[in-house]
């Protein structure tokens, strides 16, 4: 079997510095070659045949369910580059500041030959520290892409002061509760925190830890949005936590109890066929009954994909955990469905 | 079902190029094959001499990505991701045909008999004539090509994008297209032979087809894998695609498909899908190739098949992404997506 070509999604509104990215990518010395897909050639300052042009063309398959839609221009570009493989070991697609990023992640799943050839590695959205509560307000498309991410690179964090940074990260955090998040200035950033991340590979999701606000920084405690179990959970009971961002949402969901594989399979089924199209990501690692190891889910609006994943760490307690991202997502309904999972 | 070692053994020669082949065509006196390749060269081999083996040119400096005989008889047309469509002749000298900077020329097609030649990027298409000098005649649509092809007298142009099809009238300078709606990302496109049926491939596994004759049109579909080849033999009776574990004919004769069921040859039930299908010029014979890089020729509707090549055994297997015929119909050439190349020679068994 081919080896699979990894490819990272770069997202994030226009000057946020997802160019200054992109030019760190393709000058830095790390031994990998990248094919870059651009939205526009722009500021791109490096002149190489892998730098690619992308139209941003969104097709729908299918009949046009929207989790069936896919950018067609990426099925065209990355068939073509892979006709001349062994050229570079990776692709990167930027997209721009107004792009629905799951169309893009679609693609990866939705088209075999671009499946069966590459893998997305993760979905990287860089935010600009200073404008971005702003964005949020004027342009749906910015909670879109923070809520997308695998990564959040918190750029420009030197232009706002630390109390405004609190707000931005408590922000973050409440319209994407698993992004990995990192604060830079001018995207100063070691690639091997954003790139090779494996955040779709089910063997490598490890861990859910809804973290609010990281462990290394000053900022504002508020009861209500604080995460009480890192890793060490003593209350024997369901924990949902929720947060409401406008209409974007995040429900995190937990169990001490393991879970009945059959009644789990079909409640995830039925809220991905009813709610699919307002969800725009979910995980989970869950303890299901009379299994030995971790399984591991996760769905992009309807695409979902689950897998056992390697044993439970040793010291960890087998707590199922779920997150979903969406659009006016009913809490209580999908706290009331995952609580009947559980093993009586 | 198929038996006895594969052709390629006795009356073939087989290279390894190293690199993806994009498409191949033999001379119209049936003495030369000419391809391309994802490295970006054109490669001849001399029938008259086939066992010195592919001569190479460097013609892009990335990879071609479309490959069409040109309308000079000998010449050929490669389309790059370095932006050019770039004319080859059999020593290896060029001619830019067009170069269109940092975009990728994705599609090409010629008529050599009406003196037409298409070409696309991205949502851009080009129709150039043979007159020396002439600009070609550029043909904007909503959304990105995904396939050409000019109807079989050469008046026509088939382009399929997302939703459509459009028709263009080739000599015409400007003008409105022939709209052939159908929701949906169209792909490679084809006519039947008498210039009746245009038929997509699809994003999705099918096929879809229209009648210009009366506006009606038709979806084929069942297929397990995106279409990746189609092609009608001469008489037009009926239309061989890829997609399938076997090769799927969909008659074409008393009224087109509708309503009627394939027939079928070659393959095995959940084996791996057909990957390029190419009509034998002049005999009622089909030429397959899958996945692992098998190559048959057979009959639809016949369980005979004549084994051509059998996929590697000492080396992973690969797609074979490319077929074509000498126009005499005496040798066939194999090319896969890894870069081995076959030519099997018919004439003594005939």
């Amino acid at each position: 079997m081919t080896a699979q070509i990894p490819v990272t999604v770069l997202t994030g509104y226009l000057g946020a510095g997802k160019t200054t990215l992109l030019n760190r990518v393709l000058s830095e010395n790390h031994g990998k070659k990248f094919a870059v897909i651009v939205n526009e050639f722009g500021e791109i300052g490096i002149d190489s045949d892998l730098v690619v042009g992308a139209d941003e063309e969104v097709f729908e398959m299918n009949n046009g369910c929207i989790c069936c839609t896919v950018r067609g221009d990426l099925i065209r570009i990355i068939g073509g580059l892979l006709k001349r493989k062994g050229t570079f070991d990776a692709i990167l697609v930027e997209t721009t500041g107004l792009a629905d990023p799951a169309p893009v992640a679609q693609t990866f799943f939705a088209d075999e030959e671009v499946k069966k050839r590459t893998k997305l590695d993760s979905v990287l959205t860089v935010v600009d520290a200073k404008h971005v509560m702003q964005r949020l307000e004027d342009s749906p498309e910015a909670a879109d892409q923070i809520a997308f991410a695998d990564v959040l690179l918190l750029n420009k964090v030197d232009a706002v002061t630390a109390d405004e940074l609190a707000i931005v990260e408590r922000k973050l955090r409440a319209l994407n509760p698993f992004a990995k998040i990192h604060k830079t200035q001018r995207c100063e950033i070691g690639l091997d925190k954003i790139l090779d991340q494996g955040s779709f590979d089910l063997q490598r999701i490890i861990e859910i830890k809804p973290e609010f606000l990281g462990d290394d920084h000053n900022h504002h405690h508020h009861g209500h949005d604080h995460d009480h179990d890192h890793g060490h959970d003593h209350h024997d009971h369901n924990e949902m936590k929720h947060y409401h961002d406008e209409d974007m949402d995040s429900v995190s969901l937990s169990s001490t109890k393991p879970l009945n594989p059959g009644k789990f399979d079909s409640w995830i089924n039925d809220v991905l066929m009813s709610k699919g199209p307002t969800i725009l990501r979910a995980k989970g690692i869950l303890n299901l009954a009379d299994a030995d190891n971790r399984y591991v889910f996760q769905a992009v609006h309807m695409m979902s994909e689950g897998a056992f994943a390697g044993p439970w760490p040793a010291k960890d307690k087998r707590n199922s955990r779920m997150v979903f991202i969406g659009r006016d997502l009913d809490a209580e309904a999908l706290k009331q469905g995952f609580t009947a999972c559980q093993m009586a | 079902m198929s038996a006895g070692a594969p052709l390629v053994e006795s009356k073939g020669l087989s290279w390894a190029l190293d690199a993806y082949v994009i498409g191949a065509a033999a001379t119209p006196d049936s003495r030369f094959f000419v391809c391309s390749l994802g490295d970006g060269t054109v490669r001849v081999l001399d029938l008259t001499d086939a066992a010195k083996g592919f001569t190479a040119y460097q013609i892009h400096k990335g990879g071609s990505l479309c490959f069409a005989p040109d309308i000079e008889a000998g010449s050929h047309l490669s389309g790059g991701d370095d932006g050019k469509l770039v004319k080859v002749k059999l020593d290896g000298s060029t001619e830019i045909i067009a170069d269109l900077g940092r975009k990728w020329i994705e599609h090409v097609t010629s008529h050599p008999d009406a003196g037409f030649r298409a070409y696309a990027s991205g949502k851009e298409a080009y129709v150039l004539g043979k007159k020396k000098g002439d600009e070609p005649r550029k043909i904007t649509l909503e959304t990105s090509v995904g396939g050409l092809a000019i109807n079989p007298k050469g008046k026509r142009i088939a382009i399929a994008h997302y939703n459509a099809v459009n028709l263009y009238w080739l000599a015409a300078k400007d003008g409105q297209p022939q709209v052939l709606p159908w929701k949906g990302s169209h792909l490679q496109t084809t006519w039947s032979p008498d210039g009746d049926y245009v038929v997509t491939a699809m994003q999705e596994n099918a096929l879809h087809g229209w009648r210009l004759s009366d506006g009606q049109h038709f979806r084929m579909q069942g297929y397990a894998a995106k279409i990746r080849a189609m092609s009608f033999p001469k008489r037009g009776h009926l239309l061989a695609t890829g997609g399938a574990d076997t090769v799927i004919c969909w008659p074409f004769t008393g009224g087109g498909p509708m309503g009627k069921e394939p027939s079928e040859f070659g393959g095995m039930v959940n084996g791996p899908p057909v990957t390029a299908v190419l009509a034998h010029p002049k005999l009622d014979a089909i030429a397959a190739g899958f996945e692992n890089g098998k190559v048959i020729v057979g009959q639809p509707g016949s369980t005979r098949v004549m084994p051509i090549v059998t996929p590697a055994k000492d080396k992973e297997p690969s797609a074979v992404s490319v077929l074509a015929w000498t126009p005499d119909g005496d040798r066939l050439l194999a090319g896969t997506e890894a870069g081995d190349v076959h030519v099997v020679d018919f004439r003594s068994l005939a």
